[in-house]
C-alpha cells in the first residue's frame, strides 16, 4: 500500500480528519501500530513526529479531486495572523477509490488501529500531540519509564509539557500497549 | 588575500565581491561550477541554454546580499547570507537534479544522515563546505559550520534560510531572470528591483521570517506567474522532460544493467572524504566523454550517443490528470511508482516491439510548489495576512500550477504527419486500456503476470 492509498484509508477509516496536526500525529501512530510502511517516512523532530512526504501527498490527493480540505478560522495566534484548522474528507471519487481497497489486508488493518485509537481515549490533536512525544521519548530511552521522568526529559528537548497532559497522554500509550513496546531493548 | 573586484554579469550588472569572497570563487571547488550546465541539456530546445551553475551562484548571492542590506541585517550574518548563497549549489553532480534520484538510489544510507525533506546533493554541498580543501584555508572554521547550519536552517533567524532558500529566495530570483535571458524567453521577467524593495521582516515573539509589505503584492504575483510560465514554457517542455529522462534513464542502466563500476561509485555517496575529493572531479562533460567511451553495446552509451545526435525518445502519450476521468485510473497514474510505471512500460514495449528500457513512464507534477507561495506573510497597516488571503490571482496560478500530467517516452517513428496522428489515435487508445487494466487493485499479480495478463 504507497502513501496515497494509506491516507485515502485512513480519512475513510476516520470518517474524515479535523486538522493537519491529528492528520499527521493519527497517521504517525496508525502506521505505527498496523506496521504498514507506506512510505510515509515518519522523523523524529523536537517537536515530534513528523512526514513530509504526507503534507505532499495530501496535497496531491486534493489536485487528483480525491481529498477535499476545509478550512475554519479559530483565533489569533502569535504574530497576529488569523489560525485556521484544515478538515480533511474524501470526495465521491476518493470514496470510490476506498471502496475497492476496503476489502484489502491493509484497509481492515488500518480501520482496526483507528477503532483502537478511539477505544484508548480518542485523543484530539493536542492530546496526540503529546502522545506522540511521550512516546518519542520512550522509545529514545529504550527503557520503561515513570511519568516524572519522561518529563525531566521533555523539559530537555525544551517541551513544556503539563503533568496533567503527560499523564494523559502516557495512559493512552499504555492503553495501546505502546509503553512496554516503546520500553523494549 | 586578494582585492576585492567588480565582475560584469549579463543579469545585475556589475557584482561586486569581497576579497575574500573573491578567493573563494576562484578556488577549484567552485569554478567546477562551470562545468555544470544550468539547465542540463535545455539547449536541445534552447539553443543559449548553455549557461552553468557559476554565474548563477554568483548571481545568487548577489540578491542575497542586496537582500540582507535592505533588511538591515548585521554585517556578520550578512556575510553568512551572502557566503551560503555563493555555496549554496557547491554539491551538484552532472546533470545537477537529473542526479539527485540516482544518488538517492545508491548512497549508502546507513552511513550518512538524510533528513526529511534534504535532498542527497545538500548533504554533499554541506561535507564540501566543511571539507574541501580548496575551501580550507578561505572560511574560517566556524564560518563553514555556520554556513551549512544556515542552509540547514540552524543557524540564526528563520529569515537568514529564507533570504537563501525558501518561496521567495534569492536562488529563485536569479534563476527565473537568468534561465530566462538565456533560454531566450521573456517568460521568467518580473521586476527584480520592486521585489527586493518590497521585502520585509515579519517577526512573532519566538522568531524574524521573510515577509513582503501589502505594497509589493503585485510584484509578488507577477513573481509567481514568471515561475508558472518559465516551468510550463522552459521547465516542463517536453523536450526538456524527455532529455531529463533519458540522461537519468542511462545514467540507471548504466549502473544496474551494463554494470559499470564507475558509474555506480559516481552516484554510492557514503559520507567519506574519498568520496567527495573523487566526486569533485566529475562534471557533465567529463561524464558525457566517458559513457561515450564505454562499448556502443551498452545503454548508458547508445542512450548518450542518441542525446548527443538529439535522437531523441518520443512522448508516444501524455494526459493530464482531469483527462482521466476513472478515478482508479488517475489513483494509479499519479500516485503509483515502479510499481506501475515498470508494468506499463513493459506492455507498452511488447505491444509496438520496442525495447522495454527504452520506454519510460513519467509522472510530470509541481509537488504543491505553490503551498508555501500561499503563505507568504503580507504585512499590512492593521495585521498581516498570507498572500493567498491578499492576491485574487493567486488563486488560479495555484490550480494551473497543480496541474498534473502523466507522459510516456518511447523510440517511435513516424513516416510521416499522417503516420504520426495515426499511431498516436492508437497509442492512446491501447495505453488508456492497459492502465485500466493495470489500475485494478483486486489483481494481486506479479509483475511478470500483468505484463502477460494483457
Amino acid at each position: 500500500m504507497n502513501a496515497a492509498q494509506f491516507l485515502l484509508s485512513l480519512i475513510d477509516a476516520s470518517k474524515g480528519i479535523q486538522g493537519r496536526t491529528l492528520l499527521q500525529k493519527r497517521a504517525f501512530f496508525v502506521s505505527l501500530l498496523s506496521g504498514i510502511d507506506s512510505g510515509l517516512g515518519f522523523d523524529a523532530y523536537y517537536y515530534g513526529p513528523y512526514s513530509s512526504t504526507l503534507d505532499n501527498t495530501v496535497a496531491q490527493l486534493k489536485n487528483l479531486d480525491f481529498v477535499v480540505e476545509d478550512d475554519t478560522p479559530f483565533g489569533i495566534i502569535s504574530g497576529g495572523f488569523e489560525m485556521r484548522r484544515y478538515d480533511y474528507k474524501l470526495t465521491p471519487q476518493g470514496t470510490e477509490v476506498v471502496s475497492k481497497l476496503r476489502s484489502t489486508e491493509e484497509y481492515k488493518r488500518i480501520l482496526e488501529n483507528v477503532r483502537r485509537i478511539e477505544a484508548a481515549g480518542n485523543p484530539n490533536y493536542f492530546e496526540l500531540s503529546i502522545a506522540a512525544k511521550a512516546f518519542f521519548i520512550l522509545r529514545k530511552q529504550r527503557r520503561p519509564m515513570s511519568t516524572e521522568e519522561i518529563k525531566r526529559e521533555a523539559e530537555k528537548f525544551s517541551w513544556d509539557i503539563q503533568p496533567q497532559s503527560l499523564e494523559k497522554a502516557v495512559t493512552f500509550l499504555q492503553r495501546l500497549g505502546l509503553t512496554k513496546e516503546a520500553g523494549k531493548n | 588575500m586578494s582585492a576585492g573586484l567588480e565582475v560584469r554579469d549579463p543579469i545585475h550588472g556589475f557584482i561586486y565581491r569581497e576579497p575574500h569572497e573573491h578567493d573563494i570563487v576562484d578556488s577549484k571547488a567552485f569554478q567546477r561550477l562551470r562545468r555544470l550546465k544550468q539547465l542540463a541539456l535545455a539547449n536541445l530546445v534552447y539553443p543559449g541554454a548553455n549557461h552553468t551553475r557559476f554565474e548563477h551562484s554568483l548571481g545568487a548571492f548577489h540578491i542575497a546580499g542586496r537582500i540582507a542590506s535592505r533588511l538591515q541585517i548585521s554585517p556578520a550574518d550578512s556575510r553568512l547570507i551572502r557566503l551560503a548563497a555563493l555555496l549554496h549549489d557547491i554539491g551538484h553532480g552532472p546533470f545537477s537534479h537529473v542526479s539527485e534520484p540516482i544518488l538517492r538510489k545508491h548512497s549508502q544510507a546507513e552511513k550518512i544522515n538524510l533528513k526529511p525533506k534534504q535532498q542527497v546533493h545538500e548533504l554533499i554541498s554541506a561535507q564540501i563546505i566543511k571539507e574541501d580543501p580548496s575551501l580550507a584555508g578561505l572560511i574560517l572554521d566556524t564560518d563553514r559550520t555556520k554556513t551549512v547550519d544556515l542552509l540547514n536552517g540552524e543557524y540564526g533567524y528563520s529569515v537568514f534560510k529564507e533570504i537563501v532558500s525558501g518561496p521567495l529566495d534569492a536562488d529563485k530570483q536569479d534563476y527565473l531572470l537568468r534561465d530566462s535571458y538565456f533560454c531566450g524567453v521573456k517568460y521568467g521577467v518580473f521586476d527584480l528591483e520592486r521585489l527586493v524593495n518590497s521585502l520585509t521582516v515579519h517577526e512573532d515573539e519566538e522568531d524574524k521570517f521573510l515577509a513582503i509589505s501589502s505594497d509589493g503584492v503585485h510584484v509578488l504575483e507577477q513573481f509567481v506567474l514568471a515561475k508558472y510560465y518559465m516551468s510550463t514554457q522552459v521547465y516542463r517542455h517536453r523536450i526538456r522532460l524527455i532529455t531529463d529522462e533519458m540522461i537519468g534513464r542511462a545514467i540507471g542502466l548504466g549502473i544496474d544493467v551494463d554494470g559499470i563500476k564507475w558509474l555506480k561509485q559516481i552516484y554510492s555517496y557514503d559520507g567519506s572524504t574519498d568520496y567527495i575529493r573523487e566526486y569533485m572531479e566529475w562534471n557533465d562533460e567529463r561524464l558525457t566523454t566517458k559513457i561515450l567511451e564505454e562499448s556502443s553495446e551498452t545503454y548508458a552509451c547508445s542512450i548518450f550517443h542518441r542525446l548527443r545526435d538529439r535522437r531523441l525518445l518520443k512522448c508516444i502519450f501524455d494526459v493530464k490528470h482531469n483527462e482521466l476521468t476513472d478515478p482508479s485510473s488517475r489513483m494509479t497514474v499519479f500516485t503509483g511508482s515502479d510499481d506501475f510505471h515498470k508494468p506499463l512500460e513493459k506492455l507498452v514495449a511488447e505491444r509496438w516491439g520496442y525495447d522495454k528500457n527504452l520506454v519510460i513512464c513519467s509522472p510530470v507534477t509541481f509537488k504543491s510548489a505553490a503551498k508555501t507561495e500561499s503563505e507568504i506573510s503580507v504585512i499590512g497597516p492593521i495585521k498581516p495576512r498570507f498572500f493567498r488571503e491578499e492576491s485574487t490571482l493567486f488563486s488560479a496560478v495555484n490550480l494551473a500550477i497543480n496541474e498534473q500530467r502523466f507522459q510516456v517516452y518511447a523510440p517511435a517513428v513516424y513516416k510521416d504527419e499522417r503516420d504520426h496522428k495515426r499511431q498516436h489515435r492508437e497509442f492512446y487508445n491501447d495505453i488508456i486500456a492497459m492502465i485500466s487494466k493495470l489500475s485494478d487493485p483486486q489483481a494481486s499479480l506479479s509483475l511478470e503476470e500483468r505484463g502477460s495478463a494483457l
